[in-house]
């Protein structure tokens, strides 16, 4: 499948002519890009391009200066409070910290959005929750409080709860960061096994680039506020721009300098 | 020089007129919020409980020792005038109308009002805000909500249990050390204190400050940035706002009630 | 059906919060609870009542029969009327009794006194009943009136002398 044949493909996620600043600082301007429906889609890009911010402008948690944010079909910025929250139940989103209620045990994470949202009784409400940390191999630390797991454990918990409605969206925050080399394999696993079976989209934002290339259906390469790149994998990796050969191949040199750009000569300044 | 300074104040006052309105947004939209008892009750229990009942401690012995100081410092003074008969009156007067409210509002606002302002920053650092936004579950109502109310309740309850308690502290003192005629405490005491003209501007004043101080409290947590640094701050703008709004308003409640 | 310890220690503070509310009523502002059912109503006219206030007890050689339920004017003789609720069980005063606003202490508040009259029915007296007004009133004292009263008696003597050397 090459990206012609994904992007004629139904999209969940449409973004047009999206501009957003924050705190005076332009992150994005305008910005258009597409994400596949039931696909793995990687945004990839340099720290501080605001990838994370790409995540919060789709779940609405923040406004764009101008341009749109369509979830499936919906705008989600002319949205009313009540609607906005119906639709959000269609998607969830995996913190880089899991964001786990501290208060809460694993089982007790994992149920909170069944019990909010459900009026299931508390026995199948038990074996779902079940069921997904089973899904995550985590059902034997059901009991647990956040503060007694790992890193990627706590991210593992935070993942069972993300899919305990079902979602048709899970948009993933850096899920790779801080993780040793078997844990990110595990989660890599993880990512692909729940888009398959639950059919579902995800959109991983990562800069894990070797990672999430061997399961991403396409990529996306943001870069000072707009699209560098996108295409699938082997398109990216063929590609010829030589800041999207840069940034695949992790090399020092190329069109990002190494120095940030300051103000005057280096000589002068010191 | 002086534009500058004009715009600066101007920034000044804008940035808080904001504040304002998004607190007042806030509030409205956790409080006027279509209430779930099934799920919120239980909520509700558990803040009342973390609000209320873990605050009376500190209330009950400040209001004894105040109840104690006012009945030792009224008594010295009252002696000189051969007026010790109106010692009911000054101590029951002053716990009811002022100290009472006052006091524990003060209490409440650097007991529960720091610990709520924190815990919610703490929980917006952490991300659980926003996680739980994401999940389709309103902070507002879910979080906002239940320790808002918890506070309305708990806090005229906790002044009611200040006033008594400082009541008692002040006749302990009187009658049962300085050797005061216990009949003459009470009875000049209930003479002079009337229900509709003390004790229910005394409830009405505990309520606002109820309301006045967790609103506080709950908007510095839940508009804090989301560092330690911008919890702590958060915390202290909590007890020097509660503190000021409630000395202030107490002022306009007075001149308005009495 | 078990609760948490959080449950029932709210409970315990709401009941408390209760009890202390009660506790501030009742023993604190001295709320009488059984009010108005068997009260009956006099009325006196004064020439002046000082500062009476609403509440104010009513007694009788120091024992309390009533409250203070009204102050108004009376519109054609415009003086001031008093209303008394008196409790029903002090039923014997006849219509020769006087009430008096009197001052408990020098700078004390101010209450009505009560003097029963005797009653004879030979002479015609009757019991006072509901709605019926005292005859015989005495009005507060107020302070600065005696002091004036005072002082003008203590200078008349030079001002006699002097109004007769002008005459």
């Amino acid at each position: 499948m090459d990206s012609k044949q994904i992007l004629a493909a139904d999209s969940i996620v449409q973004i047009e002519d999206l501009s957003f600043s924050y705190s005076g600082k332009q992150i994005y301007s305008h910005l258009s890009v597409n994400f596949p429906r039931g696909k793995i889609t990687a945004v990839l890009g340099p720290s501080g391009t605001g990838k994370t911010t790409v995540l919060r402008l789709i779940g609405a948690q923040l406004r764009p200066d101008s341009g749109t944010v369509k979830f499936d079909g919906a705008d989600m910025h002319r949205l009313g409070r009540r609607e906005l929250y119906r639709t959000r139940r269609k998607m969830s989103m995996l913190f880089q910290s899991g964001a786990l209620f501290q208060d809460m045990t694993v089982f007790e994470n994992t149920a909170f959005p069944l019990e909010v949202h459900t009026l299931l009784p508390k026995e199948i409400i038990r074996d779902i929750v079940l069921m997904k940390l089973e899904a995550v191999g985590m059902r034997g630390a059901a009991s647990l409080y956040p503060s007694e797991l790992s890193g990627g454990m706590a991210r593992r918990a935070a993942l069972a709860r993300s899919i305990a409605l079902d979602p048709e969206l899970i948009m993933y925050d850096e899920p790779f960061v801080g993780q040793d080399p078997i844990t990110k394999g595990v989660l890599v696993k993880l990512i692909c096994d729940l888009n398959n079976a639950l059919n579902l989209t995800s959109i991983v934002v990562t800069h894990d680039v070797r990672e999430i290339m061997e399961v991403a259906d396409y990529v996306v390469i943001l870069a000072e506020g707009s699209v560098l790149g996108q295409g699938t994998p082997e398109e990216i990796r063929g590609s010829s721009d030589p800041r999207v050969v840069q940034f695949i191949n992790g090399d020092f040199d190329g069109p990002y300098a190494f120095h940030l750009k300051g103000r005057g000569n280096y000589l002068e300044d010191l | 020089m002086i534009s500058n300074f004009l715009g600066s104040l101007g920034r000044y006052f804008l940035k808080k007129l904001t504040a304002l309105g998004r607190s007042s947004m806030m509030m409205a939209s956790a409080v006027f919020a279509r209430p779930d008892f099934r799920r919120h009750s239980v909520l509700l229990v558990n803040e009342i409980y973390f609000i209320g009942v873990q605050s009376v401690i500190i209330i009950l012995v400040s209001g004894l020792f105040i109840g104690m100081v006012l009945g030792l410092q009224g008594f010295n003074i009252l002696k000189d005038f051969m007026a010790t008969g109106s010692l009911g009156t000054l101590v029951a007067l002053a716990i009811i109308r002022e100290l009472g409210p006052v006091v524990a509002a003060l209490l409440y606002a650097g007991r529960a009002g720091s610990a709520l302002t924190a815990e919610i920053g703490q929980l917006k650092a952490s991300e659980q805000i926003s996680a739980m936004e994401m999940m389709a579950v309103d902070p507002l109502h879910r979080i906002i909500a239940p320790r808002f109310w918890a506070g309305v309740i708990s806090l005229p309850i906790l002044s009611i249990l200040f006033a008594v308690v400082g009541i008692y502290g002040g006749k302990f003192v009187g009658v049962d050390w300085l050797g005061l005629d216990d009949g003459i405490f009470w009875s000049a005491m209930q003479n002079s204190v009337d229900l509709a003209e003390d004790v229910v501007p005394m409830l009405i004043k505990s309520v606002v400050f109820a309301v006045v101080c967790t609103w506080i409290a709950l908007f510095n947590g839940y508009d804090c940035r989301p560092t330690s640094a911008g919890i702590s701050s958060a915390t202290t703008a909590t007890v020097v706002q509660s503190s000021l709004a409630v000395l202030g308003l107490d002022f306009v409640l007075t001149a308005l009630m009495f | 059906m078990k609760y948490l310890k959080a449950e029932i220690l709210v409970g315990i503070f709401v009941l408390a919060g209760i009890i202390a509310a009660v506790v501030l009523s009742l023993k604190v502002a001295g709320l009488v609870l059984n009010t108005s059912s068997d009260v009956y109503t006099l009325h006196a006219k004064f020439d002046n009542i000082g500062s009476l206030k609403l509440r104010a007890p009513v007694k009788i050689g120091g024992v309390l029969v009533g409250r203070v339920s009204g102050i108004r004017l009376d519109e054609k003789t415009m003086t001031p009327v008093v209303d008394m609720e008196i409790d029903a069980s002090c039923n014997k005063l006849s219509n020769e009794s006087k009430a008096s606003i009197q001052t408990a202490g020098i700078i004390g508040e101010q209450y009505i006194s009560l003097t029963p009259g005797f009653y004879d029915e030979d002479l015609g007296s009757e019991y006072l009943k509901d709605g019926d007004y005292f005859q015989d009133t005495g009005s507060a004292l107020v302070l600065e009136d005696l002091i004036g009263k005072f002082l003008y008696s203590a200078g008349s003597g030079d001002a006699k002398a002097e109004g007769a050397e002008a005459k």
